[in-house]
C-alpha cells in the first residue's frame, strides 16, 4: 500500500504546478454603458440583461436571460473569453470575478460592457 | 411555483421512457437497470434535447427541474438506505486472501490510475475553482467505485449470485462500496471546508461524533426493531415510520455536517441488524417504490444533466476514450491481476475483474454529487456517466464471453479451497 500511496501523494504534488482556465462559471449580471443605443435588441433590454456561464474548461455555454434562453458557445483562452457576441477579459480574483469588453448583436454597435459574477451557493453551501 | 400537471406528466412519461427501454435491454440480456440509465439519458439533452427541442423544453423545462431532483433526492436517500441494508460485512468472511487483495487492488489501481489521469484533464475539463487535489481525488473515487446493487442484480439475473464467482464478487464489490464511500466523504468535505463559512474542526469533529454514535449507541439500539419482527414475523406501520425517520434523522445529520445526505442514509442501512429474514422484509418494504418509481426519477435527472457529445467538438470524444480506457484498465485490469496473484485461476480472476467493473448506478450518484459540489465540470460529468454507461454495458457480454455459464456451476464451498 506504501508504493501506491506515495505515487498519489507524487501525483498530487505534479498537480499543484498545473494552471487550470479561470473559473467564470455561475451567475453573471451585465452592466452596459448607458449611453448605448440598439434596435434589436432594445437598449433598455440590453442594459438588464444577466446570463448564466456553464463552463467545462477552456469551453464555456452562455445562456442569456433575455426570455428566448439565447444559448452561445464560448471559448476561454488565457484571460479572455470568446463567443460570438462578445470578446471580454476575465479580471478580478475567485471571489469577485469581473468581465471587461465589448459587446455586439445585430442591429446594435458594438458596446463596451462590465459583468461581475454573483456569488455562488454550490462549493460551500 | 409548482406545476403539478407538468410534474406528473413528467414522471409519467419518466416510467414510460424506463419501462420500455428496460424491456429492450433484457431482450439483449442487459440487466433492467441499465436500460432505465439509458432511457435517462435519451429524455435528456442527447437525444430528446437534440432531435426535438421543442418537445424537449416544453416537457422539461429547466424551472421544473427542481421538483424533479427533489423527488430523486428523496428516493436517492431510500436507496442508499437500502444499499447499506443489503451489505453485510460477514459475507467477507471466509474469502481470506483473494477478497482482501483484490479489493483492496481494485480500489487502489483506479484511484491511481483516476489521479494520474486528473494530470492531463484538469487544465482541459476543470477550472481554477476547483483545487487539483479535489479534482484529482474525485477522479480517484469516481473510477474506482463499483456499482453493488447492479452487480448483484446482474449476478441474481444470470443466476451467478450463489456460485463461488458470484459471491466473492459481492465480497468484493461490499468492501469497495464501503471505501469508496469513506474516500467520497473525505473529498466532499475537503472541498466544502475549502468554500464553506463554517469552521473545519466542526465538520471533522462532528463527522467523527456521529460515526461513533451510531457505531456504538444508535446500533445497539437498533436491534429492538428486529425483535419487534421476529415476534409477529413483519413490522407495524409505526415502527416502519420509525425506521423511516431513523434514515431521515441520520441523513439530515450528514448534511448538516457538510457530508451529504446520503452517507447518513447508507450508514443507517449498513448498521442495521443484518439477519436474512429482517433484511429480507425490510428490502421487499422500501424497495420496490424506490426502484420502481424514484430511481427511474433520478437516472432522468441525471440524463437531463449529461450532454453527451454536445459541444468541445472532437476533444470530448477524446478525452471520453482517455477516460473509458483508464477506467477499465484500472478496475477490470486490477481486480484480475490481484485476484490472480491471490491465486485464482486465469479464468476466474478475469470474470471477477469484468464483475468488478460495473460502475452503473453508484458510479451515477457519486457524479451528481461531484457536479453539485462543483468539483467537476459539466463536460467531465457528461464523460464520467458515458464511462459508467460503457462499463456497465459491456459486463454481461463479456462475462457471457470469458465465463460462460456452464462453467460457473462449482459449489460456493469450492472456492475456500480455490482461494484460501
Amino acid at each position: 500500500m506504501g508504493l501506491p500511496l506515495l505515487g498519489l501523494l507524487g501525483i498530487l504534488d505534479a498537480g499543484r504546478a498545473i494552471q487550470a482556465p479561470p473559473s467564470i462559471g455561475g451567475e453573471w449580471t451585465l452592466e452596459v454603458d448607458p449611453a448605448a443605443h440598439c434596435a434589436s435588441p432594445p437598449g433598455s433590454i440590453l442594459r438588464q440583461l444577466a446570463f448564466n456561464i456553464s463552463q467545462s474548461g477552456t469551453q464555456a455555454l452562455v445562456t442569456l436571460n433575455d426570455g428566448h434562453a439565447t444559448t452561445l458557445e464560448a471559448t476561454v483562452n488565457g484571460q479572455t473569453i470568446t463567443c460570438k457576441s462578445f470578446v471580454a477579459n476575465i479580471a478580478g480574483n475567485q471571489g469577485r470575478r469581473t468581465l471587461e469588453g465589448t459587446m455586439s448583436f445585430d442591429g446594435c454597435a458594438p458596446v463596451a460592457f462590465r459583468a461581475v459574477r454573483q456569488p455562488s451557493r454550490k462549493r460551500g453551501d | 411555483m409548482l406545476n403539478l400537471f407538468q410534474l406528473v406528466l413528467q414522471i409519467a412519461v419518466i416510467l414510460v421512457a424506463a419501462r420500455v427501454v428496460g424491456f429492450l435491454f433484457q431482450k439483449i440480456n442487459q440487466p433492467q437497470v441499465m436500460g432505465e440509465m439509458v432511457a435517462g439519458i435519451l429524455l435528456g439533452p442527447s437525444l430528446l434535447g437534440w432531435v426535438a427541442p421543442g418537445i424537449s423544453a416544453a416537457l422539461f423545462p429547466p424551472a421544473s427541474l427542481s421538483y424533479l431532483n427533489a423527488l430523486s433526492q428523496v428516493g436517492l436517500v431510500v436507496f442508499m438506505f437500502v444499499v447499506g441494508l443489503a451489505l453485510n460485512p460477514s459475507e467477507l468472511h471466509g474469502y481470506g486472501h483473494a477478497a482482501v487483495l483484490t479489493s483492496h487492488v481494485s480500489i487502489v489501481a483506479p484511484f491511481c490510475l483516476g489521479g494520474l489521469t486528473a494530470l492531463y484533464l484538469y487544465p482541459r475539463l476543470s477550472d481554477d475553482g476547483v483545487t487539483f487535489t479535489g479534482f484529482a481525488l474525485f477522479m480517484g473515487a469516481a473510477m474506482s467505485i463499483t456499482a453493488f446493487p447492479v452487480l448483484a442484480r446482474i449476478l441474481t439475473e444470470r443466476g451467478l449470485v450463489r456460485s463461488r464467482m458470484g459471491t466473492l464478487a459481492i465480497a468484493c464489490a461490499a468492501v469497495d462500496d464501503v471505501t469508496g464511500w469513506c474516500i467520497l466523504a473525505y473529498i466532499v468535505v475537503l472541498v466544502r471546508v475549502t468554500h464553506a463559512t463554517r469552521p473545519a474542526w466542526v465538520t471533522i469533529a462532528g463527522s467523527l461524533a456521529y460515526v461513533l454514535i451510531m457505531l456504538f449507541v444508535v446500533r445497539r439500539l437498533l436491534p429492538a426493531f428486529e425483535r419487534a419482527f421476529r415476534k409477529r414475523d413483519r413490522l407495524s406501520d409505526n415502527l416502519v415510520a420509525g425506521i423511516v425517520v431513523l434514515v431521515l434523522t441520520s441523513a439530515l445529520a450528514t448534511e448538516w455536517l457538510g457530508i451529504h445526505l446520503l452517507f447518513g442514509a447508507f450508514l443507517m442501512g449498513a448498521i442495521m441488524p443484518k439477519t436474512p429474514e429482517f433484511t429480507g422484509y425490510l428490502l421487499h418494504k422500501f424497495e420496490s417504490v424506490t426502484v420502481v418509481l424514484l430511481l427511474p426519477l433520478f437516472f432522468a435527472y441525471t440524463g437531463l444533466r449529461t450532454r453527451i457529445g454536445v459541444g468541445g467538438g472532437g476533444a470530448i470524444w477524446f478525452y471520453s476514450a482517455i477516460v473509458i480506457v483508464v477506467a477499465i484498465t484500472g478496475k477490470l485490469g486490477g481486480s484480475m491481476f490481484a485476484a490472480r496473484l491471490a491465486g485464482m485461476p486465469w479464468r476466474e480472476a478475469a470474470s471477477l475483474g469484468i464483475l468488478m467493473n460495473t460502475r452503473g448506478l453508484m458510479e451515477l450518484v457519486i457524479l451528481n454529487i461531484g457536479l453539485d459540489i462543483g468539483v467537476i465540470s459539466p463536460a467531465m460529468f457528461s464523460i464520467m456517466v458515458l464511462m459508467a454507461l460503457v462499463t456497465t454495458f459491456m459486463t454481461t457480454p463479456l462475462l457471457e464471453w470469458v465465463y460462460p455459464p456452464r462453467l460457473f456451476r462449482a459449489p460456493v464451498d469450492e472456492i475456500h479451497k480455490n482461494v484460501a
